[in-house]
């Protein structure tokens, strides 16, 4: 339905995105997965035709947008990572001069801010004005205004910002819904692997510019499949400690955090007696061992040696 | 399209209370501490002028007249002497002078005519209070109808002696005696010429014609001249406040909303040069409603009013187009900071919001008509006292100029898709 073909923005001499391939089919969620910075709203402004490319190109039904992106801006909601609305205005007032720009009027409009703002838990506060209201709240609304003119491609960059965990899950339970019951297209971004992890099919995983890893999650887990990860508490972190696990030939990866160690060895590697010796030896305490199944996270973490929120 | 983005901007102006008591309660504020402060300064009644003449007349004008006519039979055939009968009227020189001109209805507010003894004439050249003294010599209309009639040579003459203190008075005299004098020049002529003399009137009418254009217009009170400065000015500031609140937009990414909307860029454009016209426009009428209901500032040509007013409001709507234009092009909300800060202050200077700085040079009033709120001002002065839109073409011309002007620069600012 979609698609990138080595889609790349340059600023300068710096590469935003670059060579950025991708597809998403109807009615699939497909999730884009990567740090602040990783260049996931600037491959989502260019796919929406409000930032043009350095090279490459975006087609819709194999039909270039870039030069004309009408066909493409009437199918598409984009629901952008700042709070783009009006927060002098009440949400009713938003949604009508956002539908009516959308050429939507008359009962039609009043029908569709209704059943939005029944979509979005806001039909009681209607009426409040926008800055009145809390982060998850504004949040949602900033949805809503997206969904105004049924579009059939949802593109969410990062939706869930900065709110609490109850307005997170609605909103996370609000994409699962459309998709499942509108069979609305969705493009999630967001560096929470754990969103992503639960709403999407396919997931394209991006960093410092680049796509780095794609597929479906069982397919970018099973990167992991020949390693495993071990995570460590100790009681102090101790370079030399530190040291003798990186000198360690069968050791792959060794990652320090502010009181956790964590390696990723090989499948068949038993480490455990060594490690314990080894801490014995610099007089370092090990509260805890965990042998985890690799996530995205563990994925990210393997690919680029950084954790995703660093 | 445009009506929704327009009705957006007043919703959001609607819900901001601050911005609103800037803009429409600041001025109402300082027409009336200035208006009120300055009143005595600019409301200060000039003093009547009142020029006192004293006028000598040494023989009897009608004999003279009929000796004069006495001599004529001897020597001029009977016709002629019938013509000079029927026109012997307008040979009362010193009648029409005293008693047509300066003791004329229409100056009989400005000179009070006292007519003296020349024994008293001493006197009254050291008395301070008279403006000047008419002598009329001896036979002076017998030897200027000798003049004119029997082409002799002798020009017989006024004599006037003005009181030099008294430079407004000396000078309105000297206006006057100048102009009968030009006319007694011109029926000379005519006469000499054999023309009819009837075409000629010398009447106080003729006399007054120029001197009423000293109180043609009407006058301006303080009040009045803040109502329009301190409108000229605030209209200013609306200016920067719709440009701050579309670069908010860009920088909320509610304006990416209405471009990915399929709303093209110039329709936005539109919008914006449409809502600073429109409220603007409301804004004035707001401020001079105000001006009108408290203090009684009348407009005597509202349709004048209404076309200075809207032409005013475009060219406002000009300037809040390209604010919103250079915002958007150099990513930054600091020109509208500048423009409020900075240049609304040099702008209101200079077309004389603070005071009238034009009257102290033809320069610097010429400076200031070309700013906007200047010409704005001038047009809206010019109004008040009682000209008509004719009169105030060239201002409203360089309004829309300046509006058309703004608004070409400012679609050449505005980023293209993929720009800034």
């Amino acid at each position: 339905m979609l698609e990138l073909v080595d889609l790349s923005k340059k600023y300068k001499n710096t590469y935003a995105v670059k060579n950025m391939n991708m597809f998403i089919e109807k009615g699939e969620i497909v999730g884009m997965l990567g740090p602040n910075g990783a260049g996931k709203s600037t491959t989502i402004s260019m796919l929406s035709s409000l930032v043009e490319p350095t090279n490459g190109d975006v087609l819709l039904l194999n039909k270039s947008i870039l030069k004309n992106p009408s066909p493409l801006r009437k199918i598409v909601g984009i629901v952008p990572q700042e709070i783009a609305l009006y927060s002098e205005l009440t949400a009713e007032e938003n949604l009508q001069f956002f539908g009516r720009i959308y050429r939507l009027k008359g009962k039609k409009l009043q029908q569709k801010i209704d059943e939005v703002l029944e979509q979005i838990g806001l039909s009681d506060r209607r009426k409040d004005i926008v800055s009145k209201f809390s982060g998850g709240m504004k949040r949602r609304l900033n949805i809503g205004v997206a969904m105004l003119h049924n579009p059939e491609i949802l593109i969410m960059d990062e939706p869930t910002v900065g709110i609490d965990p109850q307005s997170r899950n609605y909103i996370l339970e609000t994409v699962k819904r459309l998709n499942k019951e509108k069979q609305m297209t969705v493009l999630y971004t967001s560096h929470y692997m754990e969103e992503v992890e639960y709403l999407c099919d396919r997931i394209y995983i991006m960093d410092q510019g680049s796509l780095i890893a794609s597929g479906s999650k069982d397919e970018i887990k099973s990167i992991l499949s020949s390693e495993k990860t071990i995570v460590m508490k100790v009681n102090r972190m101790d370079p030399t400690f530190i040291q003798l696990l990186k000198d360690n030939p069968v050791i792959n990866q060794v990652i320090t955090s502010e009181k956790e160690i964590t390696i990723i060895v090989p499948k068949e590697v038993n480490l455990f007696s060594k490690l314990i010796k080894m801490a014995e030896e610099q007089n370092l305490e090990i509260s805890s061992v965990d042998v985890k199944v690799p996530t995205l996270e563990d994925v990210f973490l393997h690919l680029t040696g950084r954790a995703l929120r660093d | 399209m445009i009506w929704n983005i327009v009705k957006k901007q007043g919703l959001q102006f609607i819900r901001n209370p601050q911005e609103l008591l800037l803009l429409i309660g600041l001025p109402i504020l300082l027409i009336t501490i200035l208006g009120i402060a300055l009143s005595s300064w600019m409301d200060g009644e000039s003093p009547k002028i009142q020029v006192k003449v004293a006028f000598i007349q040494h023989s009897d004008e009608h004999a003279e007249v009929e000796g004069f006519m006495e001599r004529a039979r001897e020597v001029i055939p009977p016709e002629a002497i019938e013509s000079i009968t029927e026109n012997s009227q307008n040979f009362m020189f010193v009648h029409t002078l005293r008693d047509e001109i300066l003791g004329s209805n229409a100056l009989k507010d400005i000179i009070l005519l006292e007519e003296i003894n020349a024994s008293e004439k001493e006197s009254i050249i050291e008395d301070d209070s008279f403006t000047a003294i008419i002598e009329v010599p001896e036979d002076f209309t017998y030897d200027m109808l000798n003049h004119v009639v029997m082409d002799e040579k002798t020009q017989p003459a006024l004599k006037v002696i003005y009181n030099d203190t008294h430079q407004v008075g000396e000078s309105i005299v000297r206006s006057i005696l100048t102009q009968y004098q030009q006319q007694l020049t011109l029926g000379v002529f005519l006469e000499k010429n054999g023309l009819d003399q009837s075409i000629l009137n010398i009447n106080g009418s003729n006399i007054v014609k120029e001197a009423t254009t000293i109180e043609q217009n009407l006058p301006i009170t303080s009040k009045d001249y803040y109502s329009v400065g301190m409108a000229a000015m605030n209209v200013l500031f609306l200016a920067s406040a719709i440009g701050a609140m579309a670069f908010r937009e860009k920088e909320d990414h509610v304006f990416d909303r209405v471009i990915l909307a399929n709303v093209s860029r110039w329709t936005y454009f539109i919008s914006i040069f449409l809502s600073g016209m429109a409220f603007g426009f409301i804004q004035l009428l707001i401020i001079y409603g105000y001006a009108w209901l408290v203090f009684g500032v009348t407009w005597p040509d509202l349709f004048a009013f209404f076309i200075v007013t809207l032409a005013y409001a475009a060219a406002v709507g000009g300037i809040t187009v390209l604010l919103t234009a250079i915002c958007y092009r150099i990513n930054s909300e600091v020109i509208t900071n500048f423009f409020s800060g900075i240049i609304v202050t040099i702008m209101a200077f200079l077309g004389g919001s603070f005071f009238p700085i034009g009257d102290s040079s033809a320069f610097i009033q010429k400076l200031g008509d070309l700013t906007p709120n200047g010409a704005g001002m001038s047009a809206y002065l010019s109004i008040l006292r009682g000209n008509s839109l004719a009169d105030v073409q060239d201002h409203v011309s360089l309004l829309v100029v300046f509006s058309v002007l703004t608004i070409v620069i400012a679609s050449i600012s505005f980023p293209k898709r993929g720009q800034a």
